[in-house]
């Protein structure tokens, strides 16, 4: 199975690597500005060889790290609080719904009013886009809790702590555990665009660097790093939400597959 | 958090507002001194243009005055104004249509140092109005009814361009104007999807290689010796802090006359802090640096802004220009 997969994964890569390669040689594109996947490779190579190419990936991969660790938490936070005092969700589902929509990226401005160029501008705009996506799954998780269970946990006599731990939390997991794979993603977006824009350090940055220098290869390996980055985000992403739900039965049905 | 949520309340109209209010707060960020050497953040942008700041910081013209700079590169005005005027940055660079605009807007930008000029030399300037090769297009004129790429709408290069336009007997309202970055001109124009585009280096170059050809030098109709860009400070910052703009204006003078003075070591600073490949880095035409803003070039480009509508309020050169 897993075999498989890879295999599929492989030739899935392969046939987009072949048009990219070909497309340009081939002369269908223009050289200049989409150049072919080898000469990206190439310039992927002297990247590596940078040692200034390394820090920016950790600026960045620290950017999002706690970007998308203040938002989870807040996230997951509030979204209980929400949840468990129904006065607060009603009050609150309004202004959730005006601010939810607004871009992070019009923040720009504004982040950089607050923070300049430094690494909270960054954060800013991070945590504004991926907090919505935790935030909004944990009050859908909250309210798929069964009426059932709940009563029953009551009538056995559980405090609330107990009820949130026992009955919320376990109903929630699998919303939480979608909206942090979602946050992720989202948070890499918005480092890497926060960098492009404002001018903080990181990946973000050095693909600006490249575009305004007219270093075609250069930016299109940077973009590539960006994308590996997103790659390897899901799959740490899903992995986690696999161990965190080994118990759930969409786990465990993908399993017995 | 609170200030987030204060800030999106204001809303953009507000930003200004807030961007006094908030360097009202904190006079003292950024700009830390230790042992003599007072460190300032510089908003710029990873162009040609800014050269002279680095070499200058590189031969030790700052230091010499106390300074130590910090440099910030953003894409564009969107950072790095705001940034200036919040007091995130001490010193940012902009084209001199931008800080009237912003001036015009009552943002409280205050210029201190030159930043560029144009050659002066009609095609042989690093900014030019091009077309593709073969392209039917001769002159400004004939540019009514065709799509011209400009970097930003409403800004230097657009009144620039309708200046070119007007000198050639065209009808600058009969142009359309698309929004592109300089970056992605050459392609565009490659393509066909636009007929001809306002580029500035290392875009020039690139078009040059492709054998595109130069059908007017925009910034060198507006004026001779046209003044394109400033260095620039907040008005209060200015204000709370005389001397520190003063060592800044001694040294950048200083680094523009020894980069003007001296155009490869010029063209060697800027490989690093661009990745501007070496093939168009040799063909880059170079602005010039002159240590002081030509006036009547200012008060040139500020009729045509006029004229264009770009102002709300008539810029104050008095008040804007060191």
């Amino acid at each position: 199975m897993r075999g498989t997969n890879a295999a599929l994964g492989v030739a899935g890569l392969a046939g987009f690597l072949a048009p990219a390669e070909a497309a340009p040689r081939l002369g269908l594109v223009d050289e200049e500005y989409v150049p072919p996947a080898s000469r990206i490779a190439v310039a992927l190579g002297e990247e590596a060889g940078d040692p200034a190419f390394w820090t920016a990936l950790g600026d960045t991969l620290t950017g999002w790290a706690l970007g998308l660790a203040i938002a989870s938490c807040a996230g997951v936070v509030l979204g209980v609080v929400l949840s468990v005092v129904p006065y607060l969700r009603q009050a609150t589902a309004s202004t959730i719904e005006f601010l939810r929509p607004i871009p992070s990226v019009a923040l720009i401005p504004l982040a950089v009013l607050l923070y300049g160029s430094e690494l909270r501008s960054v954060l800013l705009l991070v945590v504004y886009a991926s907090f919505w996506q935790v935030l909004i799954q944990v009050l859908y998780g909250v309210q798929d809790v069964d009426p059932v269970a709940e009563e029953t946990a009551r009538s056995y006599g559980l405090g609330t702590w107990a009820r949130i731990r026992y009955v919320l939390w376990p109903t929630a997991l699998p919303y939480v555990m979608t909206g942090v794979r979602l946050a992720a993603a989202v948070a890499l977006i918005l480092a890497i665009t926060a960098e492009l824009v404002i001018g903080a350090p990181g990946l973000g940055q050095r693909i600006g660097v490249a575009q305004t220098s007219q270093a075609v290869p250069e930016m299109y390996a940077l973009i590539v790093v960006t994308g590996l980055l997103g790659l390897v985000i899901n799959v740490g992403a899903r992995a986690v939400e696999r161990r965190a739900l080994a118990w759930h039965q969409s786990v465990r049905g993908e399993v017995a597959v | 958090m609170r200030r987030l949520s204060a800030g999106l309340t204001a809303g953009a109209l507000l930003l200004v507002a807030t961007a006094c209010g908030s360097s009202g707060d904190e006079p003292s960020k950024g700009g830390g001194s230790s042992g003599g050497i007072t460190t300032v953040k510089v908003g710029l942008i990873p162009i040609v243009d800014v050269a002279p700041l680095y070499l200058g910081q590189k031969k030790g013209f700052f230091k010499e005055q106390g300074l130590e700079l910090e440099f910030t590169t953003a894409q564009g005005g969107a950072a790095i104004v705001p940034g200036v005027a919040s007091g995130q940055f001490q010193f940012g660079f902009s084209n001199v249509t931008s800080l009237m605009v912003a001036q015009s807007n009552g943002v409280p930008v205050k210029a201190v140092a030159n930043g560029i000029a144009s050659t002066g030399e009609s095609g042989e300037d690093f900014g030019a109005l091009m077309v593709k090769k073969g392209s039917p297009l001769k002159s400004p004129k004939e540019l009514e009814g065709r799509k011209v790429a400009i970097n930003t709408l409403k800004n230097i290069n657009e009144t620039a361009v309708r200046a070119s336009v007007r000198s050639a007997g065209g009808d600058p309202d009969e142009v359309e104007f698309v929004e592109l970055p300089f970056d992605q001109m050459p392609a565009a124009l490659d393509k066909g999807q636009i007929d001809a585009a306002m580029v500035v280096e290392p875009a020039t170059a690139t078009i040059k290689n492709q054998e595109g050809v130069e059908i007017a030098s925009p910034l060198v109709d507006v004026a001779p010796d046209l003044t394109v860009a400033l260095y620039f400070t907040s008005k209060q910052y200015a204000e709370r802090n005389p001397e520190v703009v003063e060592k800044f204006q001694k040294a950048a003078a200083q680094s523009l006359a020894y980069a003007d003075a001296h155009p490869d070591e010029a063209r060697e600073t800027i490989t690093t802090y661009t990745k501007i490949p070496a093939d168009v880095l040799a063909k880059v035409t170079l602005p010039k640096w002159p240590a002081e803003p030509n006036r009547a070039s200012i008060e040139a480009l500020m009729k045509l802004g006029r004229s264009d509508g770009l102002f709300k309020t008539d810029p104050n050169l008095d008040e804007l220009l060191p």
